[in-house]
């Protein structure tokens, strides 16, 4: 049996997104939801075959997707790279539900409730801060 | 966008496939996961349910 399996491999390229950025106006932390370009790191899917023979084990697993030339002795990844690349999803994840609320905040600013905009716009700013901590403490652990 | 842990079976500590997964593809009577460190893992089967709130899936072995 033959199946493909996609890879993904980390490397970026300059491109743009909606995203935000905590800034002042008159004391009052908030953000704007807007575009520019930059870069980060992502993956492009590529495929390549595995061979496995019928009635044996089902589940298999292949480390590191493929990139290192001797799997055996290169894939493992230390506790330390692990946390690291789980706090970059996080920040990044965070700073995505950031923009979400962001978001939500406008679209109840659109329907005339402007208390609960600036509540939720207040509580970005908050959420913005501790993802700013977050941030700070993956600089550390790079 | 979030994360899951992948399960075989049933929701239990016991089996857990994989943790962080991001990306599922179901190919060839495989699912394919591939976790954050974009290990990969295949279990063939199929996919039973997908709860994205709670961040679980659960996987069906044949």
């Amino acid at each position: 049996m033959h199946i493909d399996h996609d890879h993904v491999g980390g490397h970026g390229h300059p491109h743009s997104h909606t995203h935000t950025h905590e800034h002042t106006h008159d004391g009052v932390a908030h953000t704007h939801a807007h575009d520019h370009e930059h870069t980060h790191d992502h993956g492009h899917p590529h495929d390549h075959d595995h061979l496995h023979d019928h009635g044996t084990e089902h589940t298999h697993s292949h480390e590191c997707a493929g990139h290192c030339h001797d799997c055996a002795s290169k894939c493992e990844h230390t506790p330390m790279e692990e946390l690291t690349a789980l706090m970059k999803y996080m920040v990044g994840h965070n700073a995505a539900h950031a923009k979400e609320l962001a978001d939500l905040a406008a679209q109840l600013e659109k329907i005339g409730n402007k208390a609960a905009y600036e509540q939720v716009m207040a509580a970005v700013s908050d959420f913005e801060k501790g993802n700013m901590r977050l941030s700070v403490v993956l600089q550390s652990l790079k | 966008m979030c994360l899951s842990t992948v399960y075989k079976n049933e929701k239990t500590e016991e089996a857990v496939v994989m943790r962080n997964v991001m990306s599922i593809e179901c190919k060839d009577g495989c699912v394919i996961l591939t976790d954050l460190m974009e290990r990969t893992v295949a279990v063939e089967g199929t996919l039973v349910s997908a709860n994205l709130v709670d961040g679980f899936v659960i996987v069906k072995e044949n």
